[in-house]
């Protein structure tokens, strides 16, 4: 079991996930030890920075199953894998394959 | 080859992956609770030690942390309020081959289970005791646990509390658990890690655990302990010294020291001393003895 974020982030990546996230398992495309700092830092850097395609992804691996993201999400991306929404499905794997990992 | 296959091509085949010691009850926990980090290291550590389900039993007493058995695929028992261990004493016992794992919270263990946590310890028992530390007693919605610290306000103690926490690594040090550790339940593969060396020993291990309370204490959150945890390790402790691990045990403040205190191999475990147990396989697996007959009227008196 582990939590996936699915198409309502993209072009949003708000990373008030991030902020909540018990075991810094949210990241932005790189895995790094300051979980999503990359995406706060280009946000940082340009308010008005260009977004479009681009979305955060769980750590499957990581992911303690917590809950903690879910109700933090602005736009309601955030879902445990078994209540995916049908047409985001695809988002299971991408969650996965974003650390290099297979999907069961 | 990926990290994930390298992983994978050194587990013995047959192995059974982490989800699969996912009970049939998902766990009823706060979002953000530590105990879910506790579920996903231990089942994380009983799937690269390569336990199968049904060689554990994890034993537990009551509070939120307590509900962990009905959330892990294998034995389990939920018992009485701070009566666990002695409980899993007897399941250990009875069937000495059984990997038997003690979950409890701190009011559970420190508190009411107390007189028990002394006399496992001093017995070396193997028996591994998980101990999830969040400072407060969540369950019952928010008054002062026995390692809450001094002052703490909470619903039992509007100004402040008067009582001094107890010291579990040090309590555990001095009664002669053989296996003292201290982790934090985010810490990932070190905290996995460390599970797996409790498991291994052969003795009484010990982890007091980190837990945060996201509902009920706003004092010891993820973030209060983020900023503070220092692994032993890297200070090269030696857990054969039990004088720097109590003095190590003992700093609470802007450092706060998670990692293994203490280790002593060399003591035999009760189950070793028992010449009964140490010289045939597990009780539960001996022949009684008894004709049919005699069963029968045992069976028939009992009901």
């Amino acid at each position: 079991m582990t939590y996936i974020i699915t198409e309502p982030c993209v072009g949003v990546c708000d990373t008030a996930c991030v902020d909540v996230c018990p075991v810094d398992c949210i990241h932005f495309n790189v895995k790094n030890p300051d979980a999503g700092q990359e995406m706060k830092d280009m946000k940082a850097a340009d308010p008005n920075v260009n977004l479009d395609g681009l979305q955060l992804f769980i750590d499957p691996e990581e992911c303690i199953d917590c809950a903690a993201c879910e109700p933090e999400c602005p736009v309601e991306a955030i879902f445990v894998d078994e209540e995916v929404p049908d047409e985001w499905e695809k988002y299971i794997a991408m969650n996965y394959e974003a650390f290099g990992q297979e999907a069961p | 080859m990926s990290d994930k296959k390298k992983k994978n091509a050194d587990k013995p085949q047959g192995t059974l992956s982490p989800k699969d010691y996912k009970g049939k009850v998902n766990p009823d926990w706060c979002a953000g609770c530590g105990d879910f980090g506790v579920l996903n290291a231990f089942q994380k550590a009983c799937s690269e030690l390569g336990l199968p389900p049904h060689k554990i039993l994890v034993v537990s007493g009551i509070g939120c942390s307590s509900n962990f058995p009905g959330f892990f695929n294998s034995y389990g028992m939920h018992t009485l309020h701070g009566r666990a261990l002695p409980v899993a004493t007897g399941a250990k016992l009875a069937n000495h081959e059984l990997t038997v794992i003690v979950t409890a919270g701190d009011g559970d263990g420190y508190g009411i289970g107390g007189n028990h946590f002394t006399h496992t310890a001093r017995r070396n028992i193997d028996l591994t005791y998980l101990v999830m530390n969040n400072q407060i007693y969540g369950l019952t919605t928010g008054q002062i646990s026995p390692t809450s610290r001094m002052g703490m306000k909470t619903k039992s103690t509007p100004y402040g509390n008067v009582e001094l926490p107890v010291n579990p690594l040090t309590s555990a040090i001095i009664n002669g658990a053989t296996f003292v550790a201290r982790a934090y339940s985010s810490e990932g593969s070190y905290f996995v890690n460390l599970i797996k060396q409790a498991i291994q020993h052969k003795g009484f291990s010990f982890i007091d655990i980190f837990s945060p309370c996201v509902t009920y204490n706003h004092e010891n959150t993820h973030t209060f302990f983020k900023q503070r945890i220092k692994h032993l390790e890297d200070e090269g402790h030696d857990p054969t010294d039990w004088k720097t691990a109590c003095e190590k045990a003992m700093i609470w403040g802007d450092e706060i020291y998670t990692g293994l205190f203490l280790q002593n191999t060399e003591r035999p475990t009760l189950e070793q001393l028992e010449p009964i147990l140490d010289e045939g396989g597990p009780l539960a697996h001996r022949s009684l003895g008894l004709t049919e007959a005699q069963s029968s009227k045992i069976i028939e008196w009992m009901m």
